[in-house]
């Protein structure tokens, strides 16, 4: 032995510490995010990747099953007058929160007031809402000022929708999101930490009772395999993938479609398409400049454009996309053909024409798009060139995210803009018919149509209401829609129970490695 | 010294107050609104501007910031707007990240980079020069997320040794050893600042080469090694002193594409991710406390000089 030796013994076990194994238990799965979500409360937001997270520790009265047909949740039941106007829903007499308390009426009717009153959603509903009372210790009674048939569905979509909290939580919130510390649900993970930049780790909810049935959908069954829960945000792709594969993550979001056939044909890697299709939207102004009620114009820019190459630009591989002008995708109950006819017509002559017709004097029309989401940047370069070759004036601005979705609000800023939806389990949720979204749209006939599409529970007749709306989109044009996108994810072969797609979001109980 | 110390302490106050007022109108002059980031894209101008009033970001601006000077007089930099959780919080998570990186940085760049300026310069002009030059302008032109993304594959992918990305605290499971974890963060870092130091070290070490001194001490005897080390090292090290410090106090506030190939949760990805989401407070919180760093590494540059360079005073 010389002097140096235990130098080197320490060196070498500080290396072999330092280079061991970086295995995360099996009770622990990594989610590599984008980023950060902006919050988890589901209420005031509408984040995707926020109810990926959250609908794994909040739960509302219903939820989706695989057919996107809402089933109950925390609700066990409910009835309805024959005229339409009072919902009596039953509540589940087992549920506990993560704080300890039992969950009684007293928590639904608070949680849906809030809601009603500051939630991304709810204003919609209460709208129609005369009073919410709790009428038992398990059964909240809501009485409406009309019938209104998209109730169940609005009350069963998370995303900016109505979480139950516990009472005195929603009854402090207000407006704003509630804090982290205060991230009290039902569902079978609870909220442990979220460290900026770092992660944010549930962990499973020992006493949580599952609802009955078997697992369909987000309904039936759930159980928590898992014992923690990490979402760690990794917001460069190439680190995303790699991490996947190196196993330092179990699932990784939102993958570019270019490298879709390479891990598709990966047997280390598994994809799973998102069942539910975003869709990007070009909002028209309907309050100023150009385009406001100028119907035969926003005509003339939807024909000239050709949707599939700006879809093969920015999504690529067929799979991944479809030139599909229903606002739902086949096979979904809302699906209509109505006015799909001019979805994607790319006929610049006859859109010079109809701009002519429509007193289009080369005037500039200014197209806003941000960089920050590529496939919209993408779209909106193939459009302005599209629109170019039929003579249109096009000035593309171009913003960062947050200075687009401030411009928006000031109507003299803007004639159009790219965004996307999220799939909606109906389509009174699509923004385009939210008179106070950018573009406000508000004519006589879309507040006539929507009165009635809401105003009656009957499936068959909401479907042909919905079709007439949808044709008076295409004819009235207050925005277009520009292609069904299926995003993917990748996760690892070790994880079972995961379904060969998503409905919408994707869920980790019933999923164990 | 200590007396010039404290002085140069008291010119942080006018100093941080200018930055303060500096980074509060820019950030506030850029188009965008927190609120509406928060809520996001189904909201509608209504409920941002309701929310907005909640949060009090409807006040003149200089009403939101004599409030925020007043919370920042009594230690209270305010609230993450998108955390929901207090700002010191918030950096000092972030803190730990960039102060561990930068300092496993240095050691990188003074284990490699300072040798082989020394090798260079007293092999000028020989092979070894050439290739020690070469070798620096090489690493000095990859780009990191390249680089990145090269080490991540090889280590983590394919051998498996090392984590692809993240950073648990050395506070959590696994201690010290989570430093693992910015193995190769900090190597990446370490090949352009390294390249910059061995150029430095070589450059001043020729400068200090043809001084008097220098040629005296050769003269007398002293063994090649001694001379360099002793006669030319140490006055060499003047001017890359002042290197050091600003290349530490770079990385911990520029490190972003580093911070953002390997995920890991720093200043300089908490900065630019809140410019992004307008997070006001953050913003301005991490900016405060980058011109403290910048303002505190100058003043130990100083003192560094007068220790190495006993003419230099401190007046």
């Amino acid at each position: 032995m010389t002097r140096r030796s235990p130098l080197l013994v320490a060196a070498a076990t500080g290396l072999a510490l330092l280079l061991g194994g970086t295995a995360f238990a099996d009770g622990t799965m990594r989610y590599a995010s984008i980023g950060e979500p902006p919050s988890l409360d589901q209420q005031v937001g509408t984040s995707d990747l926020s109810t990926t997270i959250a609908h794994h520790v909040f739960e509302g009265l219903y939820t989706f099953n695989g057919d996107y047909a809402p089933v109950p949740l925390l609700a066990s039941g409910d009835t309805i007058s024959d005229d339409g106007k009072t919902i009596v829903i039953s509540l589940r007499d087992n549920v506990t929160f993560h704080n300890g308390k039992h969950m009684t009426s007293e928590d639904v009717v608070a949680s849906l007031k809030r809601w009603g009153e500051f939630g991304s959603r709810g204003g919609l509903l209460f709208a129609n809402v005369e009073s919410v009372e709790a009428t038992g210790e398990y059964e909240v009674t809501l009485k409406l000022t009309a019938p209104f048939g998209p109730w169940k569905n609005l009350l069963g979509f998370i995303n900016g929708g109505a979480a139950i909290y516990p009472s005195e939580i929603a009854a402090d919130a207000g407006g704003e999101p509630i804090a982290p510390e205060n991230y009290i649900g039902t569902g079978p993970y609870k909220f442990v930490e979220w460290r900026p930049n770092r992660h944010i780790e549930l962990a499973r909810f020992e006493d949580y009772t599952s609802p009955p049935g078997d697992a369909d959908g987000y309904g039936g069954a759930r159980n928590a395999e898992f014992d923690t829960l990490q979402f760690v945000p990794v917001p460069d792709v190439g680190t995303r993938v790699s991490g996947l594969r190196a196993g330092d993550y179990d699932y990784a979001e939102s993958i570019p479609g270019d490298l879709f056939e390479e891990l598709d044909a990966d047997e280390g890697v598994r994809t799973i398409l998102n069942g539910g299709p975003i869709f990007g939207l070009v909002f028209m102004n309907s309050k100023e400049g150009p385009l406001k009620e100028n119907f035969a114009l926003r005509r003339a820019i939807q024909t000239a454009i050709d949707k599939v190459p700006a879809l093969q630009v920015a999504i690529g591989p067929e799979k991944l996309w479809r030139a599909n002008g229903s606002f739902l995708p086949e096979g979904n109950v809302w699906y209509t053909d109505s006015g799909i006819d001019n979805f994607s017509r790319g006929d610049a002559e006859a859109a010079r024409a109809m701009a002519e017709e429509a007193g289009y004097a080369g005037e500039p029309i200014k197209l806003m798009v941000s960089t920050n989401y590529p496939f919209h940047y993408d779209s909106a370069v193939v459009y302005t060139k599209q629109l170019a070759e039929a003579g249109f004036n096009i000035d593309l601005q171009v913003y960062d995210w947050a200075t687009l979705i401030q411009k928006r609000s000031q109507p003299d800023q803007w004639d159009l803009f790219v965004t996307h939806h999220g799939f909606v389990p109906d389509p009174i949720l699509i923004s385009v018919l939210n008179e106070n979204y950018p573009g406000w749209w508000s004519t006589p006939e879309i507040t006539e149509l929507k009165a009635a599409f809401t105003a009656t529970a009957d499936p068959a007749k909401r479907q042909e209401i919905w079709a007439d709306i949808q044709g008076l989109i295409y004819e009235q044009v207050p925005t277009m829609k520009t292609g069904d996108v299926y995003t993917y994810n990748i996760a690892s072969p070790d994880l079972e129970g995961l379904e060969s797609s998503t409905l919408v979001w994707p869920h980790f109980w019933n999923v164990s490695k | 010294m200590f007396a010039y110390t404290i002085k140069r302490l008291l010119t942080l106050i006018p100093t941080l107050f200018a930055a303060s007022v500096l980074v509060f109108a820019f950030i506030h002059l850029i188009p965008g609104d927190p609120v509406a980031v928060l809520l996001g894209d189904t909201a509608t101008p209504e409920e941002i501007a309701a929310l907005s009033a909640e949060m009090g970001l409807d006040e003149p601006i200089y009403i939101q910031y004599a409030y925020w000077l007043g919370n920042v007089m009594q230690g209270d930099l305010g609230r993450s707007i998108f955390f929901q959780e207090p700002v010191t919080r918030v950096i000092a998570d972030g803190a730990e990240t960039s102060i561990l990186l930068a300092l496993m940085t240095m050691v990188w760049i003074v284990v490699l980079g300072v040798p082989i300026g020394v090798i260079a310069a007293t092999r000028h002009g020989g092979w070894i020069d050439q290739i020690a030059s070469g070798g620096a302008m090489f690493a000095a032109s990859i780009p990191t997320f390249w680089l990145g993304l090269y080490l991540i594959l090889i280590f983590a992918v394919t051998l498996g040794w090392l984590p692809s990305s993240g950073f648990p605290s050395v506070f959590d499971d696994g201690g010290l050893a989570n430093l693992r974890y910015l193995l190769l963060p900090s190597l990446t870092l370490a090949a352009p600042n390294s390249a910059l130091i061995i150029r430095l070290v070589r450059a001043s070490m020729l400068d200090v080469q043809r001084e008097d001194h220098v040629r005296t001490a050769r003269a007398k005897g002293l063994h090649p090694a001694k001379v360099a080390l002793k006669h030319v090292f140490r006055n060499a090290l003047v001017a890359v002193a002042a290197a050091f410090g600003f290349t530490f106090a770079a990385l911990i506030s520029e490190a972003v594409v580093t911070e953002t190939v390997f995920s890991l949760p720093g200043i300089g990805r908490l900065v630019v991710e809140s410019i992004l989401r307008r997070d006001y407070p953050v913003i301005q919180g991490v900016v405060l406390v980058i011109v403290c760093l910048y303002l505190v590494i100058n003043l130990i540059v100083d003192l560094a000089y007068a220790w190495l360079d006993p003419r230099v005073s401190l007046k």
